[in-house]
């Protein structure tokens, strides 16, 4: 027990002339007798007149008495210490995320009420001199409030806090609460969360933090990934998974899928917990199309962001290639993979050994025994025997391509003093290393993609070796990557669009739909923050209790005063 | 056919005259007027009730001797005979402002009543004076004799209470006025700050033996106060504020009894007596009952 305002205990003086008053002014009821005879004998006695003798059950006196030390206590502003440190300044870190969304029951409180909840008891025993700050954090930060200690202004900042349907960025919360510390002197940080975050933040812990997780809602099913392939047929085929939180009660469901908003398909699944069924729906590809896709759980579902989806697919179209006709070798390879369309102009994919195309756009590019422009300082080729040492085999237009049994008559060799880093500073970068300076170069801008095989295939034992229409077929499907031809992604919600279905963004985050809580944060400095088992009640002020007691005692006293008495 | 007998007087209902026929004022000490009268004086005296006997001294008369025992004993033996003097009964009303709650008053004036036709019909010498009054003193005259039982209920019916003054001085005055030996039976509550052990000698050392009744209201007997009081008294006006009343009330009745017990305590020095009787009560059960078993009606 403390008080912020202990001076107001002076006020106790006051005690003294409610005394007085109350002797000198009392109001007494006339009460005629016979005589005063006895009544003067009884008061003359030495036991009526002792101390205190004249406060022994005089009531009123008492409620008075009684009355004024409340106020007096309530002046004083008591207040019942507990566990919580008494900070002047305490930001409140309060998780807005999509699994704070979540409820245990279906039409229960969400997290984010329960974290409200926690935020506005500290409102409310708020004491004087200390002063909150609150702090939204999703995928960013944001003050919702500065320090201060008008608790309107902190309810109504905490009322307008809703939920962003994106995942969970502690870090940018506590560079935020970080930022705040260099105007205000702080020590902890409240942080209000379900736990659902990355285990280790990449972050310099310069206060202590109060890691207060909610309670864990219940179970939860929802659409984790939703994304189409082009097939062979010129169709789409739609992938669609579902997973599960891990607390999650086996369940049925239904999967709908919606075509420009109509219903197209739907798929009857078994959910349980750590299982991700992934669906597969055949979409026709002639035209495009907004797709929507819907999970219908029979059972509770704690968090409903996840049970819906976008899509949007383009038309399949065929990829267009440009290759002169002279190059046979990448012309029998693009033959033997469907649907291409050669052309000389529009062309997704530009394939040529001539340097008069070196200025002919494309978002793929390959260029055959030419040196880049940019890198003529830097290398040369010569016609001299080269070896393949060693490649990147995880690259996109190396995957599976063995390179180290094929002859190569041509030999890129670098400048003096230049090594991959002189490449990489100019945007290339190597994925292919001879004996004595590079033999592949991929060059990625916005523009294209560009990959620069710095010897002429026709003079290199490749194109009779399995892995040319293996690297042929690598660099078809970067082509329609790039084209937006083998592939569709959904949206995925963020700062331009927090909420799902805004501008057909989806949540589409396994880390959100499993609503895992991490116990404890691991931070850069070896420090760790574990969560609290209950929440550490704060120093709870007494004053409104005591003036609760006071204006009852008040009403007493009226009644008593009010109270006729027997009168003469 | 027999018809009711009309109602002699409101005071005392005619059944109670009845019974107070067969009764007479207990009077303890024999302070009696030398006029020959009905009550049985101390002293041996000649009326023609005996006494007892003693032995012949000469001188005596002879017409008193026992001539029978003489002749069976051979010695003389006088005969000793009651000597009946005339008692002064003095009723002394307080009719002072106090003895206006309640039924103290009207108690007082049936007990006045009851005290003068116990006199009379025992052929005492009856007077009745009114103590506490502001006017001035006024009383009914004394006078013997069934023929003034009608002024004594005439008087009291007309007395009205109303006075300031204290009934030690009451006390005095009517001394003043007074002349003759017996009771003097006092009607008060005694509620009086004054000096009444002064007033009892008076009244002892004037041959009255005081027989005082206090005639109390249950208000004074067991007041129902609480809370916080200006107590204002019925004749001086004066004021006493009183706090938490209901916690002082072990004291006043401490104070009561004390005060009963000092006035009887003055009253039994000075050969009298005291009692106290509750004005609720009927005036049956006080007259026939409690001053019977208290031997003040015998």
């Amino acid at each position: 027990m403390g008080f912020t305002a202990l001076s107001a205990a002076w006020l106790a003086l006051l005690l003294i002339p409610l005394v007085i008053f109350y002797f000198l002014k009392l109001r007494r009821p006339r009460l005629q007798i016979p005589s005063l005879v006895l009544w003067q004998q009884v008061l003359a006695d030495q036991r009526v007149n002792s101390p205190f003798q004249k406060f022994k059950r005089n009531l009123l006196l008492f409620l008075q008495l009684l009355l004024l030390a409340l106020i007096v206590l309530a002046a004083m502003q008591p207040f019942l210490r507990r566990e919580a440190a008494r900070t002047e300044k305490l930001p409140i870190l309060i998780d807005t995320s999509a699994s704070m969304a979540a409820r245990d029951t279906p039409g229960g409180p969400t997290r984010l009420d329960l974290a409200k909840t926690r935020a506005r008891e500290r409102i409310d025993t708020l004491l004087p001199g200390q002063e909150l700050c609150l702090i939204a954090f999703s995928d960013s930060a944001r003050a919702l409030t500065g320090f201060t200690s008008d608790t309107r202004q902190l309810r109504t900042a905490l009322d307008t806090l809703t939920v962003s349907d994106v995942p969970s960025d502690i870090e940018d919360g506590l560079r935020m609460a970080q930022a705040l510390g260099r105007t205000a002197n702080f020590g902890t940080v409240v942080l209000l969360s379900d736990g659902n975050f990355p285990a280790r933040a990449n972050f310099e812990l310069s206060f202590a933090i109060d890691y207060q997780r909610l309670p864990a809602a219940g179970s939860n099913f929802g659409i984790t990934a939703f994304n189409a392939r082009r097939s062979v047929e010129g169709a789409w085929d739609v992938f669609v998974q579902v997973e599960g939180s891990a607390s999650a009660t086996p369940s049925s469901a239904k999967l709908e899928l919606l075509r420009d908003g109509q219903p197209a398909s739907t798929q009857s699944i078994s959910l349980s917990p750590g299982a991700a069924p992934r669906m597969v729906f055949a979409v026709p590809g002639d035209r495009a199309s907004q797709l929507e896709a819907r999970l219908v759980i029979d059972g509770p579902d704690a968090l409903a962001a996840d049970d819906i989806a976008y899509l949007d697919l383009p038309a399949a179209r065929p990829l267009v290639v440009n290759v002169p006709d002279s190059m046979q070798p990448w012309r029998h390879a693009l033959a033997a993979i469907g649907g291409l369309v050669f052309a000389k102009k529009d062309a997704d994919l530009l394939i040529s050994d001539n340097p008069a195309d070196l200025d002919t756009a494309a978002p793929t590019r390959c260029f055959t025994g030419l040196v880049p422009p940019a890198l003529s300082d830097l290398l040369k080729i010569e016609p001299e025997p080269a070896e393949v040492i060693d490649w990147r085999r995880d690259a996109n237009l190396l995957q599976h391509v063995e390179l180290g049994d094929s002859i190569i008559m041509d030999r890129a060799v670098s400048a003096v003093g230049v090594e991959e880093k002189s490449y990489a500073d100019r945007g290339f970068e190597v994925i292919a290393h001879g004996r004595r300076g590079p033999l592949i170069l991929s060059q990625r801008d916005r523009a294209s993609d560009t990959t620069w095989l710095l010897f002429n295939i026709d003079r290199s034992t490749l194109p009779y070796r399995l892995a040319f229409p293996i690297l042929v077929s690598n660099l078809v499907q970067s082509a329609l990557d790039r084209a937006g031809l083998a592939a569709a992604t959904a949206t995925k919600t963020g700062f331009a669009a927090p909420r799902v279905g805004q501008g057909r963004a989806s949540l589409l985050s396994p880390a959100e739909t499993s609503l895992a809580a991490v116990e404890q944060i691991q931070f850069n400095d070896r420090l760790s923050v574990t969560a609290a088992a209950a929440p550490a009640r704060t120093d709870r002020p007494l004053w409104w209790p005591l003036a609760l007691c006071a204006f009852a005692l008040l009403l007493i006293e009226w009644w008593l005063f009010q109270t006729p008495r027997a009168t003469a | 056919m027999s018809t009711a007998r009309p109602q002699l007087t409101p005071l005392l209902a005619n059944r109670d005259l009845d019974r107070l026929a067969r009764l007479r004022i207990g009077a303890a000490r024999r302070f009696t007027n030398r006029s020959r009268g009905e009550h049985l004086a101390a002293k041996g005296g000649t009326s023609t009730e005996f006494c007892d006997y003693r032995d012949y001294s000469p001188g005596d008369d002879t017409r008193f001797i026992d001539w029978n025992i003489f002749s069976r004993l051979h010695r003389p033996y006088l005969k000793q005979f009651h000597l009946e003097e005339e008692l002064h009964v003095a009723v002394l009303l307080d009719v002072s402002s106090s003895m206006q709650f309640g039924e103290k008053f009207e108690r007082a004036r049936q007990l006045a009543a009851v005290f003068g036709v116990l006199g009379l019909r025992a052929g005492e010498r009856v007077s009745v004076h009114l103590v506490g009054a502001d006017a001035p003193h006024r009383r009914l005259r004394p006078a013997t004799g069934r023929s003034a039982m009608m002024p004594l209920f005439h008087f009291l019916e007309k007395v009205e209470a109303g006075g300031q003054q204290p009934i030690e001085r009451g006390i005095e005055t009517f001394l003043k006025n007074h002349t003759g030996r017996g009771v003097a039976v006092i009607l008060s509550d005694f509620l009086s700050g004054g000096d009444l052990k002064r007033a009892f000698s008076l009244l002892f050392g004037s041959g009255l033996e005081p027989l005082a009744l206090q005639i109390l209201s249950p208000a004074e007997l067991d007041p129902d106060v609480s809370g916080d009081l200006r107590l204002v008294d019925s004749e001086t006006s004066a004021a006493l504020d009183i706090s938490s009343a209901a916690a002082l009330l072990d004291l006043y009745h401490e104070y009561r009894e004390a005060h009963q017990q000092q006035l009887a305590q003055w009253c039994s020095q000075r050969s009298g007596r005291f009692q106290t009787v509750n004005s609720a009560t009927s005036l049956e059960h006080i007259a026939f009952d409690q001053l019977r078993r208290t031997g003040w009606i015998i």
